[in-house]
């Protein structure tokens, strides 16, 4: 029996500094409070969660994040899918390209959105370009300017996680059998029809859980937009990751922080659910 | 393009045939390949030249190289500190994760307690908690129990969110590994700690090296528990250290690019030096279901 002591460190560390904080999160996003510790706390019950429904900032960055969601979804996997088939069709460069596309992943994302906030910033590196090339009437703010400051954060976590993706999807297609494609080209199956014959059917339950990955790691994204623009201009670019980062730490509004951050959980677990379930439902089909 | 031309007549010239499918695979591939190594080539080309070389022309060549700039960033900008601090505070937390869940995984591959399935589940959950949910109450313990600039309290956040995941990879690993040794060194009176320490640990190696990567990018990326635990600039890590030098001296370009390179530098040799371990451990992370 003393062998179970064994898994009282991890139990520990877990349950203080992870469980306990949810309960206490949930009892945060229930009271109004200023974040000083010794300060008084009132109950208002669900009025942050009200307040937050109504709340034009949370709104947008309900908005901001379905963007970056439905984005990322139609672009991550498939141009990693179409990556992978690529550098998979035993091209020289495999290792030099797979290389090239994974390595933003290993990188601090903040670093790779500053890295991006050079370039798109009104002097930056793009703009320059722009002008260079005789383009200067597509010179814009890109980060500021309200029809591109959004899809600009969005494209950076394109670019940042596609390789991932790729991995991964490289990996599954290792173990599709090769005789399953020499049979194809006999029978006069030409590549794009082995693509969608043999290549996608195999890979479905690995690119359900690409997509999966890919919902979950989106609602997430933080470190990005805190590099490129902190939420800004006038919360125009908050997700409810920075939304909630900023209301709480840089506004003291507490409550509403916590509620909001309740619900980027509410959304992260209703999200594994129903891929979740999707999923499954596509394996029994086939 | 005329590279994709060449690429081509290499490969036709050897066995396959110069389809259409083909070729604008080479097309897509070069075209990606440049929009993923422009970024980067620009960082480093701008960490090399003077403020005003950096966005006259972008991908010109510095006239002369500035190597000042990463001296620049190292010292006055702390960046040498920061960078220390990263791999101090990073490889704590690996360790304390190898040693900590790798006991844990041992109790619940090896031992049938009741509440076994129970505890893996409860262990599960936690991957689905984003660590925005618990900021308020972290902030809320790190103010009551002062635990502001405390780094041995950020290592044990760091490792309480890498937990789930660390003891669910090694878990599964160690209920593929073979029980003989284990019985063997029962019979001969060892106790479970050592079988633990000398048979159970040198066959996980493994599984350890893969969450060991994960972890070691986790913490080192992280900067959102170092936002609010530490406003000391000499315990700052590196990723937060850089995001505060863009903040006080967002025009010293040069440095700036420096300082972005800086804090690449390790994960990406890392990167280099253990290219199939790096991506396996990541890819790891796929277990996220």
């Amino acid at each position: 029996m003393g062998i179970f002591l064994f898994i009282v460190p991890a139990l520990l560390i877990y349950i203080v500094f992870q469980i306990i904080p949810i309960i206490g999160s949930v009892f945060f996003s229930l009271v109004d409070w200023n974040g000083i510790a010794g300060s008084k706390i009132t109950f208002v019950g669900i009025k942050n969660y009200i307040d937050a429904f109504h709340d034009p900032d949370v709104l947008l960055s309900l908005k901001n994040m379905a963007k970056m969601v439905i984005v990322s979804v139609l672009f991550h996997t498939p141009i990693a899918l179409l990556m992978a088939v690529a550098i998979n069709a035993k091209c020289k460069c495999y290792r030099l390209f797979k290389a090239l596309f994974f390595v933003p992943t290993v990188f601090p994302l903040t670093a790779v959105g500053l890295m991006w906030y050079f370039i798109f910033m009104p002097t930056g590196a793009l703009n320059a370009l722009l002008e260079n090339i005789g383009l200067g009437s597509l010179v814009t703010s890109w980060l500021v300017n309200e029809a591109t400051a959004m899809n600009t954060i969005v494209f950076v976590n394109v670019w940042a996680g596609v390789g991932y993706y790729m991995v991964i999807l490289l990996a599954g297609l290792t173990t599709i059998p090769e005789d399953l494609y020499e049979a194809a080209s006999i029978d006069g199956a030409t590549p794009v029809q082995q693509f969608f014959q043999i290549t996608i059917p195999n890979l479905k339950p690995i690119i359900s859980m690409c997509v999966m990955m890919d919902i979950i790691g989106s609602v997430k994204v933080f470190d990005l937009v805190f590099a490129m623009t902190q939420g800004g201009p006038n919360g125009l670019t908050n997700l409810p990751t920075t939304l909630m980062y900023n209301e709480a730490f840089k506004y003291s509004h507490y409550g509403l922080g916590s509620a909001i951050g309740i619900l980027i959980m509410v959304i992260c677990t209703v999200a594994t659910f129903a891929s979740n379930f999707v999923s499954t439902k596509i394996e029994k089909d086939d | 393009m005329s590279k994709s031309g060449k690429e081509n007549k290499k490969k036709s010239g050897m066995k396959k045939k110069l389809t259409l499918g083909r070729v604008m695979m080479y097309v897509l591939l070069i075209i990606a390949a440049f929009i993923f190594a422009a970024p980067m080539l620009f960082t480093v080309l701008s960490s090399l030249k003077t403020k005003v070389e950096i966005f006259q022309e972008p991908f010109g060549l510095p006239e002369v190289i500035q190597w000042g700039n990463y001296i620049e960033a190292w010292t006055e900008a702390n960046m040498g500190v920061y960078f220390v601090n990263s791999i101090i505070q990073s490889l704590a937390t690996v360790i304390l994760l190898a040693v900590v869940s790798t006991m844990a995984a041992y109790v619940l591959a090896r031992f049938d307690f009741k509440c076994n399935k129970f505890l893996m589940l409860f262990f599960t959950l936690g991957m689905m908690v984003p660590m925005h949910t618990v900021l308020v109450p972290i902030s809320y313990l790190i103010s009551a129990l002062s635990l502001k600039n405390n780094i041995p309290a950020l290592i044990l956040i760091y490792t309480a969110f890498s937990l789930p995941f660390s003891i669910i990879v090694v878990t599964s690993f160690m209920k593929g590994v073979n029980r003989s040794l284990e019985e063997a060194a029962l019979i001969d009176g060892a106790s479970y700690f050592q079988i633990y320490k000398n048979v159970m640990l040198p066959m996980t190696v493994p599984a350890i090296s893969t969450i060991s990567i994960f972890n070691f990018l986790s913490a080192w990326n992280n900067i959102l528990f170092p936002l609010l635990f530490i406003n000391d600039k000499k315990l700052k890590p590196v990723a937060l250290g850089l995001l505060n030098f863009n903040g006080e001296r967002g025009s010293d370009y040069g440095p700036l690019m420096a300082a972005i390179v800086i804090t690449v530098a390790f994960p990406l040799i890392l990167y280099l030096l253990f290219q199939e371990k790096v991506e396996g451990g990541l890819a790891a992370g796929a277990v996220k279901e």
